[in-house]
Parts: C-alpha cells; sequence; structure tokens
C-alpha cells in the first residue's frame, strides 16, 4: 500500500504546490508537507495520525496554494464539515483517498472506513456499532457510574479538544471559568466533557482521536458515537457526507462574524 | 514554504513525555503528542499540550543585556563575554577559585549541564556547582544512596499500570506527574490496591482503597508504624532480609516504639487503617512506592527517604517489575543535571570528588580538577553571597529569587553580590539583579539530551534555529571557558562539532553513561542508566541481583518534629505545592495564555471549618503571616486541605509562598523545608455582602 501510495503522489505532485501526508519520525508518524522534488523514502501510511488539523494550519497562511492531503475516511468527512464553516477549502485541495485496513478498522470499530473515493488500498467493511446498544441496555444507574467514574479521572489536559479537528474556536467555552471552573482537576462533573460533547454535535464524525489522546482512558468513543448516532436518526444528518449540503447548525457562523472562530482565510 | 513536525521531549516535569513541535516556517505553532513514545503512548498533559507556547513569548530575552542603574542596555555578544570572563578571571585572581559559585539547570540538557560543571571544575576550579536538585530531591540521593547504594527511582513508570498495590505519599501525582498519575489510576482500574498518604485530598485519593491524611512533617511515624506492624505480625520478607540487607536487627530496636496506637497521636492517621495498609503493601505480589516533594521537602528528608527504603527492604518490594522505591523527579532534567555531575560533591556519574582516585581520572582528563573537597550548595551560596563569601555567581536557566525559601532573604544577598550573570530565555526575577544577561535558547531552539526520572535519556531535537540573537547554552559556556583558558588534557578543550560529541565525552568519563551516544539513542529511542557498554541495552530495573551498594543497608531512623511548630501566634500550619496548570516559578507557564488562563493568580487553600471560624468568604483577600514575612492572596475554601493546614502553589511572584516558608535545613541534604511552617491568617477586608459581590461581578462583565 505504502509503495502504491509514494506512486500515487509522485504522479499528483507536478499538479500541486504539495501534498499533505504522513511521514516517519523517531519511533512513530506525524504530518508532513512534501515539497516537489522532497524525497519520499520517509513517506508513510500508519500508525495514524489525523491530517485535516494540518490542512487548516498550512492553508491558512498559503490561501492560494494548492495541496494534495491523504485521507482516510473520517479525515475526509472531517474535511467536509471543516469546509462548510470556512476553515479549510476543498476548492483548492486534492485528496488521495485511503481504505483503512480490516484490522485498523476494528480498533477503530469505525463504520464506513474508507472515503467516497479510494485511491489506495481495498475497501472493507464497516464495524457494525453493536456495542452501543450493548451500553445502553445496561440500566440507568449502571451507566450514570459508569461515567461519573470515568470522568472523575480526567486532568483536563484538553487533549480532546485539542486533538479534533473539529475543535477550531479561538475562543473556547471549556476555558470560560463561567461554564467550567478554571484551575480544578478533575473538572466539574459533568460540565467541561458534555458541554464539549454538544458543541461537536453535526461537526463530529466519531473518529476516535478523542478517546486515543485521552491519557485517563476514558471511553469517550461511546459517547461521542452515541450522539452522532442520534444526530442522524433525529436529524437525518450525516457528518461529513456531502459538502454541499449546509452545516446542521450554523450557529459557527455567526460566530465567525462575531471574530470568535480562526477567521475565514480568503 | 517548510511545515513539519519534531520529535522531541517535554520541558516540564520528569516524566519525559514525548510531543512533537509542529513548525511552520521556522515557526513554532502547535504541539502534538507522540503516539509512539514508551513512556506518554500519545498522551499529553496541559503544560505538555502547551510546551510550545512560550517559545515565541515577546519577553523572549533576544539580546546580552548590561545592567545600567536600574536599568537595562542592549550589548553585543562579544561585549557580553569578554565582560563575564574577565570579572570571572579578575574575582578567581583576586580572591580564589572559590569566591565563584556556579548554578547548573534542570531545565537545560545534560550536554549543557555537564559543561557548565566541567567550566567550574576544570576552568575555574572550583566545585561550587549545583542546581535545583538541592531543592527537591537531595534527599532521595543521598537516602536512597546510604540505603541502596543508587539514589534514582528503582523502576520504570511504564511497569506501575501492572503493580498490584501502589503506596503514593507526598505525591500529587495526577497534578504534578499527571502522565504517571494516569497510569497509576490504570492500575487502580486493573485491580491494584493504592495507598494515598497525604495530608490533602488529592485526585488519587477518591480512588484510592486507603487514604490516610497524615499532619504535615510526621512521615517517619507513619512510615515506622507500617514497619512495626509488619514485622510484628510477621510479614516481612525473610529470606529477602537474610540474603540481600544488612542492620536489619537495628531495625526493630527503633520500629518498636511505634506501634500503631502511638503513631495516630502524633500523625492523627487511624491506628486500624495504617495497620490494614501495611499488611496490604506487605503481602502484595508487586508492590510500588511512589514520593515527590512532600517526602523530601523537610528537614526530615532524608530521614523519610531511608524509612520508605526501609520499608521497601523489610517486604522485599523491591528489585523486582512493578515494585521499588521511585522518587518522581521534579523537572524534565533534574535527573539528567545530577548524573552528570552539577552538583558539589560528585563528578559525573556519582563520582566522589573527596576520593583522591576519581579526582586523578579527572586531572588527567580535563588537565586540571579542583582540590579534592565539595563546594557548595546552591542555599549555601546564596547566603556567602550575602556575606561576602561568594562574589561572583554564574546562574544558567534558575530562578532562586522565587525558589529559594525566605526569598527576602536571597534577595538581599544577590543585591549585595559583586557580579551576578544570569542566562536564561526571559527576564526572570532573579535576571533583574544581574549585572550580566545572556540570552539563552529555549528546549525547542536547542539539541541533546534530558534524562527522564526513571533514568531514561532521551534525544532533545533542535525544531528551529535560536530566537533572535539567542544561543544555545553549551554554545555560550564554550565561549565562556575557551575566553578563560581551557585546561591541556585530552578532555580538557570546550570546542564542539555539535552536542553528540558532547555526549562521547560523557560517556567516556561516566561509567553509568558508557554506552550512550546520540546514534544509539536515534536508533533505541531512549537508554535507560547504567549503560555502561556501546552494547548495554540499558537498565529497566536497579538493584535486581543485588543492591548497587552490594547489600542493602538498614537505616532505622527515629521521628523528629519539623523545624516549625505551630503556636498560638501562628496556629496553622503552611503547605506549598505545585497545580496542574503552571511550573514552578511560572516564568514560561505564566507567559502560556491558556495555562495562564486557567490559574491566572495565586491563592491559599483553607478547609471550610478554619474559613468559617475566621468569617472568611469565598475568594476574599487575605493576608498570611509567618515570622519571616507577610503576602496577600485569595483565599480557596475547600475540603482538600484538612482543618488547621493550609495550602499555597508556590509559582506567582505576586504572592509568593517561599516568602514565609522556613530556610531550615535537613543535616544531611540540605535541603530547606518548604513544606512545612507555621503561619496565621488576617483579614484585610470585611466580608463582602452577596449584593456587593453581583454588583462587583456585573461590572466587570
Amino acid at each position: 500500500m505504502l509503495e502504491a501510495l509514494r506512486k500515487k503522489i509522485q504522479e499528483i505532485m507536478p499538479q500541486v504546490d504539495g501534498v499533505i501526508a504522513l511521514r516517519r519520525v523517531g519511533k512513530g508518524t506525524a504530518p508532513h508537507l512534501f515539497l516537489p522534488g522532497d524525497d519520499l523514502s520517509e513517506l508513510a501510511l500508519s500508525p495514524q495520525f489525523p491530517l485535516p488539523t494540518p490542512v487548516r494550519i498550512i492553508q491558512a497562511k498559503y490561501p492560494d496554494k494548492r495541496f494534495a492531503v491523504v485521507v482516510r475516511g473520517c479525515d475526509e468527512r472531517q474535511l467536509v464539515e471543516m469546509a462548510k464553516r470556512r476553515q479549510i477549502f476543498l476548492d483548492k485541495l486534492t485528496m488521495i483517498g485511503v481504505a483503512c485496513t480490516k484490522e485498523q478498522a476494528e480498533y477503530c470499530r469505525c463504520e464506513m472506513p474508507f472515503p467516497k473515493q479510494v485511491d489506495i488500498g481495498e475497501t472493507v467493511e464497516g464495524i457494525p456499532q453493536t456495542f452501543l446498544d450493548d451500553f445502553l441496555a445496561k440500566p440507568r444507574e449502571e451507566r450514570l457510574a459508569f461515567w461519573k467514574h470515568a470522568f472523575a479521572k480526567c486532568i483536563k489536559c484538553y487533549g480532546c479538544r485539542n486533538i479534533c479537528p473539529e475543535c477550531f474556536c479561538k475562543e473556547c467555552v471549556l476555558e470560560d471559568n463561567l461554564w467550567v471552573t478554571s484551575g480544578t482537576v478533575p473538572p466539574p462533573f459533568p460540565m467541561f466533557h458534555l458541554i464539549r460533547a454538544m458543541h461537536t454535535v453535526g461537526k463530529c464524525v466519531a473518529c476516535g482521536e478523542c478517546e486515543r489522546t485521552c491519557p485517563a482512558d476514558i471511553p469517550l468513543t461511546i459517547l461521542y458515537k452515541l450522539l452522532k448516532r442520534d444526530v442522524e436518526t433525529v436529524f437525518h444528518y450525516y457528518a461529513g457526507a456531502d459538502p454541499n449540503e449546509p452545516p446542521l447548525m450554523d450557529s459557527t457562523i455567526f460566530l465567525a462574524d462575531m471574530d470568535m472562530l480562526h477567521p475565514p482565510r480568503r | 514554504m517548510e511545515y513539519r513536525n519534531v520529535p522531541t521531549i517535554c520541558t516540564y516535569c520528569g516524566t519525559g513525555c514525548g510531543l512533537l513541535l509542529e513548525v511552520l516556517d521556522g515557526q513554532v505553532v502547535g504541539t502534538y503528542p507522540d503516539y509512539a513514545h514508551p513512556v506518554s503512548e500519545g498522551h499529553l498533559c496541559i503544560k505538555g499540550w502547551n510546551a510550545g507556547a512560550f517559545v515565541h513569548h515577546p519577553d523572549r530575552l533576544t539580546k546580552p543585556l548590561f545592567r545600567k542603574g536600574n536599568d537595562f542596555v542592549e550589548v553585543s555578544w562579544d561585549e557580553a563575554l569578554e565582560r563575564v570572563a574577565g570579572e570571572l578571571k579578575r574575582i578567581r585572581d583576586q580572591y580564589g577559585p572559590d569566591a565563584i559559585g556556579l548554578f547548573g539547570s534542570a531545565k537545560a540538557t545534560n550536554e549543557a549541564n555537564y559543561l557548565m560543571q566541567k567550566l567550574a571544575r576544570a576552568v575555574i576550579g572550583t566545585n561550587n556547582i549545583d542546581h535545583c536538585a538541592r531543592l527537591c530531591h537531595a534527599p532521595s540521593v543521598a537516602g536512597l544512596a546510604m540505603t541502596f547504594g543508587s539514589g534514582a527511582m528503582t523502576n520504570s513508570i511504564p511497569e506501575l499500570e501492572n503493580s498490584r498495590c501502589i503506596l503514593v505519599t507526598g505525591s500529587n501525582t495526577t497534578e504534578g506527574h499527571p502522565i504517571i498519575g494516569a497510569r497509576i489510576m490504570r492500575a487502580k482500574e486493573r485491580g491494584a490496591t493504592l495507598i494515598v498518604v497525604d495530608p490533602r485530598d488529592i485526585q488519587l485519593a477518591r480512588f484510592a482503597d486507603f487514604h490516610l491524611r497524615q499532619r504535615p512533617g510526621t512521615d517517619v511515624a507513619w512510615i515506622n508504624g507500617m514497619i512495626h506492624v509488619i514485622l510484628r505480625e510477621g510479614l516481612e520478607n525473610k529470606e529477602f532480609i537474610a540474603t540481600r540487607t544488612e542492620n536489619f536487627d537495628a531495625l526493630w530496636e527503633v520500629v518498636k516504639e511505634y506501634p500503631p496506637e502511638r503513631v495516630e497521636q502524633i500523625t492523627g492517621i487511624p491506628a486500624d487503617q495504617l495497620a490494614a495498609a501495611a499488611r496490604a503493601y506487605a503481602r502484595a505480589e508487586s508492590a510500588a512506592i511512589v514520593y515527590a516533594m512532600g517526602i523530601t521537602q523537610h528537614t526530615t528528608g532524608t530521614d523519610n527517604v531511608v524509612s520508605l527504603a526501609n520499608l521497601a527492604m523489610v517486604t522485599g518490594q523491591i528489585g523486582r517489575p512493578s515494585t521499588g522505591v521511585n522518587p518522581l523527579r521534579g523537572q524534565n532534567n533534574v535527573q539528567g543535571a545530577c548524573d552528570v555531575g552539577a552538583l558539589p560533591n560528585v563528578y559525573p556519574g556519582y563520582q566522589s570528588v573527596t576520593d583522591e582516585k576519581v579526582r586523578q581520572k579527572f586531572l588527567e582528563a580535563w588537565g586540571a580538577a579542583p582540590p579534592a573537597r565539595a563546594g557548595f550548595t546552591v542555599t549555601e551560596m546564596v547566603d556567602l553571597a550575602g556575606v561576602g563569601a561568594i562574589r561572583a555567581l554564574y546562574i544558567m536557566g534558575e530562578n532562586p529569587l522565587l525558589s529559594d525559601p525566605n526569598i527576602h532573604h536571597a534577595r538581599e544577598a544577590l543585591e549585595r553580590i559583586e557580579f551576578l550573570v544570569v542566562q536564561d530565555i526571559f527576564l526572570s526575577e532573579t535576571a533583574q539583579f544581574a549585572h550580566v544577561v545572556l540570552p539563552a535558547a529555549s528546549f525547542a531552539e536547542t539539541s541533546g539530551t534530558f534524562t527522564a526520572t526513571d533514568r531514561r535519556v532521551q534525544l532533545v531535537r533542535q525544531a528551529i534555529p535560536p530566537i533572535g540573537e539567542s544561543r544555545e547554552d553549551w554554545q555560550i559556556i564554550c565561549e565562556i571557558a575557551r575566553r578563560l583558558g581551557t585546561p591541556a588534557g585530552p578532555y580538557g578543550k570546550f570546542d564542539y562539532a555539535g552536542t553528540a560529541e558532547i555526549m562521547d565525552e560523557i560517556a567516556a568519563l561516566t561509567p553509568i553513561y558508557g554506552g550512550i551516544s546520540h546514534r544509539r539513542l536515534e536508533e533505541l529511542g531512549f537508554l535507560q542508566w547504567p549503560c555502561r557498554t556501546p552494547d548495554d541495552p540499558g537498565t529497566p530495573i536497579l538493584h535486581t541481583e543485588q543492591f548497587t551498594r552490594g547489600l542493602g543497608r538498614f537505616q532505622p531512623v527515629h521521628y523528629r518534629d519539623p523545624a516549625e511548630l505551630t503556636d498560638k501566634e501562628y496556629p496553622f500550619i503552611l503547605t506549598t505545592g505545585r497545580v496542574m496548570f503552571h511550573w514552578h516559578t511560572g516564568t514560561m507557564t505564566r507567559r502560556s495564555p491558556k495555562l495562564h488562563k486557567e490559574v491566572p493568580e495565586g491563592y491559599v487553600e483553607i478547609n471550610p471549618l478554619d474559613a468559617e471560624r475566621l468569617q472568611i468568604g469565598k475568594s476574599e483577600r487575605i493576608r498570611l503571616v509567618s515570622r519571616r514575612g507577610a503576602v496577600e492572596t485569595k483565599a480557596w475554601i475547600t475540603r482538600r486541605v484538612a482543618p488547621g493546614v493550609v495550602f499555597m502553589p508556590f509559582h506567582f511572584a505576586e504572592a509568593a509562598a517561599n516568602v514565609l516558608t522556613n530556610a531550615a535545613l535537613d543535616p544531611v541534604a540540605k535541603i530547606p523545608e518548604y513544606k512545612v511552617c507555621a503561619v496565621r491568617i488576617e483579614k484585610i477586608t470585611e466580608v463582602e455582602r452577596p449584593e456587593k459581590l453581583v454588583a462587583a461581578r456585573a461590572g466587570a462583565s
């Protein structure tokens, strides 16, 4: 797969100003901007690392350049939601779609482990979300105790927010003492976590990066996948599915006018 | 156009988490966790996530400065280096090398610290080199060396999550070392018994099977009480004691005087709970002790540490995976700064300066070495500066004017000194008193190695060039050394192509680092010392077959009261410590917007019962007074502290806890008693009425 990706990038490079992809660094991988003529020997595909935020950062500085980006299913859906809120620009972005392996899909418990257009890899089926039903089948007291215990472990690193490509507000309400008492660990139950969850409604594609970076092993994916399912059931809105559909809630556009978001770049 | 991520090591605590500095066109624009890092595994705390936030701060020092009256003027590097070298030379010639003192830095790399002590010893000719380890884990270095022969964390961080019992004491781990704290919570979820001995109701205490709340300063008593229970009930590990230790007979003679009932009177810990916790620790398949400043920052700091060592040895809970005595070192490189000899009594690798053979070795290697007597410690150097015995101080990356106990005294001393050079990234409280300020590069702008608390040596990679005209620490030291004249030994030069070459020199002269090189670290990711040869894989667990000193030595000690007790005039015990969101004297974290926002100012924690008795309201400004000084700060009414105890974080210059703290020293390790002093609380204003508060809040928003 990596060799196929390398070929694909070499093929696309003449048409773009750079390709945003993973590169081997140290013992792992990290986002990197490969420029025309760069050595691709350190190109990598795994372990995974979310790329939409680097796209936002690079496009913000170079709005007129054309980039390509290597995307998995979740990356693509995140980029679509970001584009709806003017955080990235799809017309200046070429996507190189990578289908996740079965192993990867199982690790992420991913419903849709592939982007719309697959350039690299073989598409595998999504993982059924039965664990959500199992969770909901538990008695209410047990579920409450489960979350109370989980959130009591929180060390307020903000990692869940920081790693999330959909968390791009310049002013974050989680840092506002009015809503979440500042400077206390753990943050008050359940405000910190539920405010964050509500603020991702209609944007969250349930990629699971928040859980992956959580030092306290809080099982955030359950919460976010349940929310995503509710959005789909109640509003028939599928985050990241269609770039031409308006965002579920467009209050963020209003916030952008108030300079609360990272400003539009063009 | 350039965008890349540079893997490096966090600059805050001693956990040694891996992080990626996100660089766009030569600017650090963000931080990501390193998912492949063996300790942090893609996790960071809030400080790690914000580790790059101060790098481009406008307050960064970018040019060398000379003091002119109450102001500073910018000068060229040549001028600054000439003046520093000239003054150091003059003072050495006039008053002798021991009139000069140098501070290494627990924030700087191993390579920079090695050069700093080499400058002191081989060029200036004094052992007056020390750093802030004195203020945190000097008792661990001394106490564990006495009992085990090696003053470092015995086991490795990742092992903790497999431990069957963890005894955490004097460490608010989830705030002080958050990623280690998370491992401890993980161990608990995997079924470990968690024992927390801490005066405060810290986050870990909520998960603990036993939370034993001792009166601050009574640690030897409860540790002896635990050993008492273990021996009385026959729970000791007889085989381990017989084959691996010595001086056991003396132990019972001491601990027999500490039945849990008496311990309860001294410490306030209920006798039955102490006994139950002792049994759980002794019987566990594997039990680890984790501790930090709450154990060491006492006049009995060394006693506390050796008592914990006694407890581990009597139960044989050491030398195996997931056991051991595990001091959590505070700073990113406090372990390394000690390892490479930024201490007044040892050369690199804990080779004693008073050992003539060792001195001869360095004399031959460098071509010069100071007389075989220990130099002065940081606290002593400041005292001696006050009386004129130390004429010049060269301080790299430390801020004693906020970190020393009784800082009024430290300030007077530094005002009096003839020549003060401070090398730092910001104009710290200490730098404001300097005659010459040298602008240094931050961790993002330098390369080298940091050694984490579990003896894990890791590469620090340069992400961007130094800001402005600032220079890397190691380069500045080399410039000064060359101007002073370097000795002629085979390792006497101060002329390196890069930091890899400095590490090669460290490896050649430091047996425990003998097999460490940048090339190997690049290949393996990390190496844990002792690592003696180029094919030595390193040592994750110490004392497995035998102790470093051969047999482990029991050092029974009796309980002594803290230096300062409460009385009618000063009825509260003040204890000090860290909060999650800030770092030490705040020079970096208070310039990181997201960290500053969490805790913008200092405060004091007061129990609701005390607050009610003294009629103190929420967030009311109050005055804390000790025998040494007074500070005004905000009251935070919380059950985290017990009645009679107040807690203050030490990060805030405007409400500096160390105006109040007691400079009484541990007789062995010379650490000041930051954790216990007596204070009283004075009201400044009347309790504000609720309607006034509402009005004030409406006005503010």
